[in-house]
């Protein structure tokens, strides 16, 4: 345990000593622990420790020589608490060293047990305090979302604000979370957006229908020889999106380049049809699948993201449609398009790269040329005369029908969240701004800030505004206030816990990501919420609303750092099918939907580790190399081959700890005993050589790094990391099986852990890993309980933390048991 | 201004002259008129993955060194720049550590350090403050592998982010707003200050409920808003003042590598034309398309050569593109006069080129290759410093040398132990 930068402070310290001098009681069990300490502790330790952590060498900076009871302060508590750990893993000492009895080993953990939780005993649990923070971004898009009631598929309005700082991949760290002027800067603007985006008009619009048919322009290097082709009559998708060279993957309206004027539902109606489905290309070049219909999908674009034949932001589903293959159809979708957008289609399951098959038809058409052609065609630009005459696969879009808006309901849902049914009324501005604060700030808005608000409108009317927009100036300076902005966690009078509110708020952002609804809201200004029975239901009731999808996406994020899959992007050449399948989405679905599985089955948190199941698509189940798994839906598939259970056989993780172009075990393993093992490597020690990969001969990775670990500098840590990383090398930057490195070099995923257990591979390690079951819970309990207070874990919280564990034990290690016990232990409820 | 007493306000993000000064400073017709010495500029430009050690840094130390392959670009500028080996930050952690180029502080590192991870840009463009439309102008790509060079980085530890391509910073500094918009802008200006009046109030009110590290932590909001405030005065100011007029017709964005040329470009007008006198330039990101060099491999995993010598040959010629354009920019630099002086935009210019990565194979933030020209500094030579460990020189001191020389009155700069040695004014 890296415990080292624990807080120490005064008022705690002064606590032991409290405890020291305090009842007859507790000096007489003192008296007795330290006549322990000294016939058994002490000559244990003097035996089997202090030759490596004593006054001549303090590995790990650790000294056991001058430990003394009672335990002094903080520092020496951490001793005594990784003494007890390590021993308990077996850890040490060290394998090659003289092991003590496990008689000798059994007296000195059962005194460490007790001797550590009479010195956690002795302290309240008062030092670990969520310090005032501030909405992170995840929570400032999910708050507004709510706040709002609109649809944000289009708009984020996070998009300009500066990264978040993280603690160990955390992204809730109260005294980390900095605000600058920089941020609050964009704060505003975002505020002026949101609440522009949300109140744009008083009046209903009228709708209206743009058509688009002939002139279609395209990207430059298409546009010409489309007007030689066919005189720009058709819009053409040629390949898949999130290809190299985007040759005809986006198909944008460009005479609608403005997009709709007003957001709202619009109607979009395409006439398209299946050009060439059935081609006798090789598939290794031209890579569509005759097998499968042609896919198209609408998608919006907006200039602002740069051109719109290119990928851009945002890309939410509009409509997906399999095309027929008897000629052309219509295809009908009504969607929201945000102000600005305009429809723009794409071929999903088209070509990865198309360019060479043009040069190929054209030689084609030319080497036999059928007589009907005219002689002035085949004269044409190569790609014109494949275009036109040639087999090319491509989706043809003959004309666009745009009409709206259309609301299903009027006034709008943020209308009717913000204003109320009615018409807005200038009288109604207080009661407006007032109950939009009380959700806004999470408690009743007090008086005087309703006051200032209504400041802000007199203000602003003043300054020449009508009503209607002063009090939207009135909302924007609700988003920039810090009762929004920081989440105030206030106490209950005369009393270390959380008020309601604050309770309300705490779950709200641990299950939701975001604001509290009215119904905790409720319960809340009743005092209800704090009740054990209630809490429990609304926990319940809190995991079965689709917003806890939240909690799921964020915890994976601060815990196996999901967020960063695709941060190192798979190299192109040697991974196209993760992008031509998407791979990327997929990956992170899976462990999605995993991780919510155990949550809604409250399944055992071993099946982490391993299980005999898995979810996934035709495209996840075909990288895994099982079959008989078809289309585009994620369903839950039972696994024969036990090397893909649990989490070290998906390939989010796999993908995630590798750098997109080869793996290294050391990254690898480094992942692991950080994040699932709880138990970071020390960094390198100065002056060590780097390692400097070389490909070239038939020396593996696995030799480099035995060399390097002939150091003994570096022998120390890397005999913990590199063999958790060698059980994984079967598995490439994808996280596909392998046998070899690129067929120069057997892989050989064989290793020893630090405890001795011996493996031949993934499977064997598994299985291992599974007898360290405890340390994984550890780690996990502690990563949850951090991500819920939104403060990291500190040496007092240990105590509960150990309760909760106890607890989870006895209650069968359900995932859901877990998040249940978080909620309702102590921290949860204190500031 | 007494600068000293800046530097004690931790949370300042901007070094702004005192509002009073501010009118004093603001030029009349957006070119400063009457300066009796050109002002010092600073550029500065990195990449993610580092430059092939092998072919980067000459065998011999002093000014006769063989030219080596990937700086043959700059033989016709040689007299004019130098090549420094074995300077770094003396820190590990291969891209996650390419963010220290410029301040010599990780970020995590940040709350331990007087001024944060401020970058050594950051802190000219403080000591600039209020002079120019643009403190600085922070270009290049806003992604890229685990978030691309994240190069540029505030005191309070905030990234600036880049304007990410050419069409945007044309804009920013040439196009001036209709009537319309100004009128909008003029109007959005009242609100922020009545919204920030309010939002001051509010967060009194809270202060009173709050104690002890909540109290501190809410400062920082206090301080935004005072930033904010002083930002929001100088925007005022500058929306009146005229921008230059373009020299050429809005630019299209193409990919980052196909934009080297044009952001360097507008770069170079940008310091003509005052608009700032601090620019930085990071290169990295999906805009670093290879298949601009008819590549499939991508620019991230030639980096990861494996010592292969078909992937060598990939990765020196896209870094050979790169010191290519870097040459192409001195050259535009020294086409340029200064009016009122002797000398020309390269002579007033500070030009750094970097990276935080030594050696990209070996992910190894050590022995940075690092590149200085221009700024009157006495360069032509390769100046190797020490490579024992004990006698190591913090790249850090280049970057004290590089702000005194701006005119910013240190003595420290992120992990400096002084000026760097044997750098003198030519």
């Amino acid at each position: 345990m890296n415990s080292k930068q624990v807080l120490i402070i005064g008022s705690l310290l002064s606590c032991f000593s409290l405890v020291s001098n305090g009842s007859e009681e507790a000096k007489q069990t003192e008296h007795s622990e330290a006549a322990v300490f000294n016939s058994h502790m002490r000559p244990f330790l003097d035996e089997y420790c202090v030759k490596c952590h004593g006054p001549k060498k303090q590995k790990g900076e650790r000294r056991f020589d001058v430990l003394e009871y009672p335990i002094a302060d903080d520092n020496a508590l951490i001793d005594f608490q990784d003494i007890l750990d390590l021993l308990n893993l077996g850890d040490m000492p060290p394998e090659e060293e003289t092991q003590p009895s496990s008689g000798e080993r059994q007296v000195v953990v059962d005194w460490l047990t007790q001797a550590v939780g009479i010195a956690y005993e002795s302290r309240t649990i008062t030092g670990g305090e969520t310090v005032l923070r501030r909405l992170n971004h995840r929570e400032y898009f999910n708050t507004i979302s709510d706040l709002f009631e609109m649809d944000m598929s289009m708009f984020d309005p996070t998009e300009s604000f500066p990264g978040e700082r993280m603690v160990e991949h955390q992204d809730n760290v109260g005294d980390t979370l900095v605000t600058s002027g920089y941020l609050l800067n964009r704060y505003m603007e975002a505020a002026d957006k949101i609440v522009e985006k949300a109140l744009p008009f008083e009046e209903k619009p009228e709708p209206q229908t743009w058509s688009f048919e002939g002139g279609f322009e395209q990207q430059s290097e298409l546009n010409k020889r489309h007007t030689t082709a066919h005189g720009q009559r058709y819009l053409n998708i040629y390949e898949a999106p999130n290809t190299v060279r985007r040759f005809g993957a986006y198909a944008p309206l460009y005479e609608f380049a403005d997009g709709v004027p007003v957001g709202g539902t619009y109607k979009i109606r395409t006439l398209a049809e299946a050009v060439n489905r059935f081609h006798s290309f090789n598939r290794e070049k031209v890579t569509n699948d005759p097998a499968e219909p042609m896919l198209m999908q609408v998608i919006p674009g907006h200039q602002r993201f740069g051109s719109l034949h290119l990928p851009q932001p945002y890309a939410p589903d509009l409509g997906t449609f399999a095309l027929t293959d008897d000629g052309p159809a219509w295809y009908e979708t009504d969607a929201w398009l945000d102000k600005g957008f305009a429809p723009r289609f794409i071929y999903l399951n088209g070509s990865m790269n198309i360019r060479p098959a043009f040069r190929e038809v054209n030689d084609l058409v030319l080497a036999n040329p059928d007589p009907s052609i005219p002689e002035e065609d085949l004269k044409a630009d190569y790609m014109a005369v494949a275009i036109k005459h040639g087999v090319i696969p491509h989706i043809r879009i003959h004309r666009v029908e745009v009409s709206g808006p259309f609301y299903n309901e009027w006034p709008t849902r943020s209308w009717k969240a913000i204003i109320g049914k009615g018409k807005f009324n200038p009288k109604k501005t207080r009661r407006i701004l007032e109950a939009f604060a009380d959700r806004a700030y999470r408690r009743p808005a007090r008086k005087d800030e309703v006051n200032r608000l209504m400041r802000v409108v007199d203000v602003r009317v003043d300054q020449g505004l009508s009503g209607f927009e002063a009090m939207k100036d009135g909302l924007k300076a609700v988003l920039c206030s810090p009762s929004f902005l920081y989440l105030e966690e206030d106490k209950r009078s005369r009393s270390e816990r959380l008020s309601d509110f604050g309770l309300a708020s705490r779950l709200s952002y641990f299950l939701w990501g975001s604001m509290p609804d009215r119904v905790l809201m409720n319960l809340a200004k009743r005092n209800r919420l704090s009740r054990p029975d209630i809490l429990k239901s609304q926990l319940d009731r809190m995991l079965s609303d689709p917003r806890s999808d939240r909690f799921v996406t964020g915890f994976l994020d601060s815990w196996l750092t999901l967020r960063n899959l695709g941060d190192a992007p798979p190299d192109r050449e040697k991974f196209e099918t993760y992008y031509a399948e998407n791979l990327g989405d997929a990956m992170r679905r899976e462990t999605e939907l995993y991780t919510r599985n155990a949550l809604d089955e409250n399944l055992s948190v071993s099946c982490f580790l391993d299980s005999d199941f898995t979810f996934a698509n035709e495209a996840l189940a075909d990288l895994y190399g099982i079959e008989d798994v078809k289309g585009d839906d994620f369903r839950r598939i039972a696994l024969d081959d036990p090397r893909r259970g649990g989490l070290l056989g998906q390939a989010s993780i796999l993908t995630v700890t590798a750098n997109g172009v080869d793996t290294s075990p050391v990254l690898r393993g480094v992942w692991l005993l950080e994040n699932l093992l709880g138990t970071p490597p020390s960094p390198p020690p100065p002056d060590v050589e780097p390692l400097d990969p070389d490909i070239r001969g038939a020396e593996s990775i696995r030799d480099q790094l035995t060399k390097h670990r002939e150091t003994q500098a570096c022998q120390e840590c890397h005999r913990k990391i590199d063999p958790l990383g060698f059980a994984l090398e079967n598995f490439d930057p994808i996280g596909q099986w392998r046998t070899t490195y690129d067929g120069r070099v057997e892989i050989d995923a064989s290793g020893e852990l630090p405890t001795g257990e011996t493996f031949n591979d993934i499977v064997e390690f598994k299985k291992a890993l599974m007898t360290h079951k405890d340390a994984f819970t550890l780690a996990l309990t502690r990563k949850m309980l951090a991500y819920a207070l939104g403060r990291r874990i500190e040496i007092m919280d240990r105590p509960q933390i150990d309760n909760i564990m106890a607890s989870l034990e006895d209650e069968g290690d359900g995932f859901r048991d877990l998040v249940h016990l978080v909620v309702s232990s102590e921290a949860f409820a204190s500031p | 201004m007494n600068r000293r007493v800046f530097l004690k306000s931790s949370f300042a993000t901007l070094a702004l002259p005192a509002l009073e000064s501010v009118s004093s400073a603001l030029p009349v017709s957006g070119v400063k008129a009457s300066n009796l010495r050109p002002p010092m500029r600073m550029v500065c430009v990195g990449n993610s993955f580092g430059m092939y050690p092998e072919q980067f840094f000459p065998k011999e130390a002093g000014p006769n060194y063989q030219m080596t392959p990937l700086l043959a670009p700059l033989e016709k500028h040689r007299k004019d720049f130098s090549v420094l080996s074995h300077l770094d930050h003396d820190i590990k952690g291969g891209h996650f550590s390419v963010h220290s180029f410029l301040s010599g502080v990780k970020m995590g590192d940040a709350k331990g350090m007087p001024e944060g991870n401020i970058t050594v840009d950051q802190r000219a463009a403080e000591h600039v403050g209020a002079e120019t439309r643009f403190p600085s102008l922070t270009i290049g790509s806003e992604d890229g592998l685990h978030g691309g060079c994240h190069m540029c980085w505030t005191r309070t530890g905030v990234r600036v982010p880049p304007i990410p391509g050419p069409r945007e910073l044309f804009r920013k500094m040439f196009i001036n707003e209709d009537a319309n918009a100004q009128e909008k802008a003029a109007d959005n200006f009242k609100m922020r200050g009545t919204i920030l009046d309010a939002v001051r109030d509010e967060a009194k009110s809270l202060e009173r409920r709050l104690s002890g590290q909540d109290k501190d932590k809410l400062d920082e909001y206090f301080s935004s808003i005072r930033d904010v405030e002083t930002n929001l005065e100088l925007d005022k100011r500058w929306s009146k003042v005229p921008k230059p007029n373009a020299p050429f017709e809005e630019p299209q964005d193409r990919s980052l590598v196909e934009d080297i040329p044009v952001l360097y470009d507008l770069i170079a007008i940008a310091l003509k034309t005052d608009s700032t006198r601090v620019a930085s330039f990071e290169m990295a990101g999906t805009g670093f398309d290879t298949s601009f060099f008819g590549f499939s491999a991508g620019y991230h995993s030639l980096s990861h050569h494996g010592k292969k010598p078909e992937n060598l040959e990939k990765l020196v010629e896209i870094e050979l593109y790169q010191m290519q354009q870097l040459a192409r920019f001195l050259d535009k630099l020294k086409s340029i006069r200064e009016p009122d002086s002797n000398g020309s935009l390269f002579d007033s210019s500070i030009i750094l080129f970097g990276s935080g990565m030594g050696n990209g194979n070996a992910h190894v933030n050590t022995d940075l290759p690092i590149i200085l020209a221009g700024g009157g500094f006495k360069l032509g030579e390769h100046k190797r410093y020490p490579s024992e460990r004990i006698k190591r020189v913090p790249l850090c001191n280049l970057y004290l040398s590089m702000l005194q020389r701006f005119g910013v009155e240190t003595e420290t700069f992120g992990i400096s132990s002084g000026t760097l040695a044997d750098l003198d004014f030519a």
